[in-house]
């Protein structure tokens, strides 16, 4: 019988030889991008299955959000509905898109367990699974973007190359954080918790339901230190026109790189352990 | 370019698990006496348990394997370092074929999902892509008997149209290396008999079979070579003739 696949699995040969099989599970994901795709499709579909709305909770429950704090806290701040509401709109749908995917992170590969200890599947799939998931329930908060973009008249002054631009320095940093997460989430399952107690902190600390020209000048490390305002302004002020900082992209790029790389070596140096903490 | 024919090579395999948040120093003494599982020792901090320890295996197409043992003596984990789930900790795994595992019939089954969604999430885990899933739904369908019940959640079944269900689309694939963990006929009677044609009919087809079971007449059945595995060391591959012999030594 001719056969055309082929499986060659091995012990430990050295440093060098983990981060190719590394590279080799990231390949093979890749490969099978559509896997991962039906996957994260599947879990937006069956959370809202036997719902009227479906999926519109997602953006009905969203809009209520924004509107709520769009007009009370425009009100606190004095500042006008006119600017303040696009403002915390645009923060609200992508800061979520932020701390969800990373909060979800933490059960990427707990919740896949079943299939990590019986199947061969690469383990980014499940990453990219998450980050997907995460990226469909974004699509349905566009509609939000959208409307308020168009009904206070920011549609025309938006940058949508450099906002696009921005989602994928946003992107690029949320998969890393949530692959490490998902990583140390299956060895110590007190992770999620600590992982959620951040994610609340930053939304605090990060322009989101507030201004950042609140913020004086002498205490502005408090933004520029904060990689969370560096992912929300990358995407957010495009869209209502503002130009986005020289050192914004820089930020984000060497984080990019120094978490790309960490998260990489941490999963080469124990891609064998994961199934096993599971 | 031809590609070479279905095989597997284990050599020197050896698996170890890391246990954690276990007190190995009050198990330790307790589990070197025991004769289910494998050897627990502590190393570097970590319990491990040697699942599977220096184990040789060389199969070529037209074997069927058969896996005795005590509980946790290492069939399962044999079949899931096949599967290519478990890495070695030495040694290597070599398996030349499409491999399809059917260890636990329940993988990806999604009780809120209908029974059409769970076919199709089912058939794209075992890596076929969406066309392909689409292509043999209909004889899924047939096969599992479920009728109308396919269009409701899973959760909505009984017991038995679960196993019916889990059963059509697990089986629904086309391998070179089928991994058996116990002989998966389930249902009532009527549906048990064409469970077991429908095996048997994947067994013909693929190559390779390794079947882990605890029922002796079966495994005279399916299989002509056994290996008893005892606490993750393996015996030699003997014919299945010398089964007796085996299981006494």
């Amino acid at each position: 019988m001719d056969t055309a696949t082929h499986m060659l699995r091995t012990g430990r040969r050295g440093p060098l030889f983990e981060v190719q099989m590394a590279l080799r599970d990231l390949r093979a994901s890749v490969e099978r991008i559509d896997l991962a795709w039906s996957l994260a499709w599947h879990d937006v579909v069956s959370r809202y299955r036997g719902s009227i709305l479906g999926p519109l909770w997602i953006t009905l429950s969203m809009g209520l959000m924004v509107l709520g704090i769009g007009f009370l806290w425009g009100e606190v701040f004095g500042v006008s509905i006119h600017d303040f509401m696009p403002y915390v709109a645009l923060g609200i749908v992508f800061f979520g898109l932020v701390t969800g995917t990373i909060n979800e992170g933490c059960e990427t590969f707990v919740q896949a367990s079943g299939m990590l200890s019986q199947t061969a599947l690469p383990m980014f799939t499940f990453v990219w699974r998450t980050v997907f998931r995460n990226l469909i329930n974004l699509a349905h908060h566009l509609v939000i973007v959208l409307a308020v973009l168009v009904f206070f008249g920011f549609w025309r002054a938006a940058n949508y190359p450099v906002a696009a631009l921005g989602l994928a320095f946003l992107l690029i940093n949320v998969a890393w954080i949530s692959m490490l997460v998902a990583i140390i989430s299956a060895r110590f399952r007190d992770i999620p918790q600590i992982v959620q107690s951040i994610t609340q902190a930053a939304a605090i600390m990060t322009p989101v339901y507030w201004p950042a020209d609140r913020i004086s000048q002498k205490h502005r490390a408090i933004l520029d230190l904060n990689p969370f305002y560096h992912l929300l302004e990358a995407v957010r002020a495009p869209l209502l026109g503002h130009g986005v900082a020289a050192h914004t992209y820089l930020f984000l790029a060497a984080l990019a790189v120094v978490g790309w790389g960490m998260t990489f070596g941490i999963f080469a140096n124990i891609r064998r352990r994961i199934v096993h903490y599971l | 370019m031809k590609a070479p024919p279905v095989s597997i090579s284990c050599r020197d395999l050896t698996l170890r698990f890391p246990v954690y948040g276990v007190d190995a120093k009050s198990l330790k003494k307790h589990l070197a006496k025991i004769t289910v599982g494998g050897r627990v020792a502590r190393s570097g901090g970590a319990t491990e348990v040697t699942a599977l320890a220096g184990l040789n295996l060389e199969l070529k197409a037209g074997d069927r394997l058969g896996l005795v043992g005590h509980n946790g003596s290492g069939k399962t984990t044999l079949l899931r370092a096949l599967s290519g789930a478990y890495e070695p900790d030495e040694g290597s795994i070599e398996v030349q074929g499409h491999i399809a595992a059917l260890l636990d019939l329940n993988l990806g089954i999604d009780p809120s999902a209908t029974g059409m969604d769970n076919i199709r999430l089912r058939g794209r885990i075992a890596g076929l892509s969406a066309r392909e899933v689409d292509q043999r739904l209909p004889e899924i369908a047939e096969f599992s008997g479920l009728g109308a019940f396919l269009e409701m959640p899973v959760k909505t079944y009984s017991a038995g149209m679960q196993a019916r269900l889990a059963f059509a689309a697990a089986t629904a694939v086309e391998a070179d290396v089928l991994l058996m963990d116990e002989w998966i006929a389930v249902g009532d009677a009527d549906f048990q008999k064409i469970a077991h044609k429908r095996l048997l009919k994947l067994v013909e087809r693929a190559g390779i079979l390794v079947l882990a079971s605890h029922d002796v007449e079966l495994l005279r059945l399916y299989c002509n070579k056994v290996m008893r595995l005892e606490g993750g060391v393996a015996s030699p591959v003997t014919d299945i003739k010398r089964l007796d012999e085996l299981l006494a030594a």
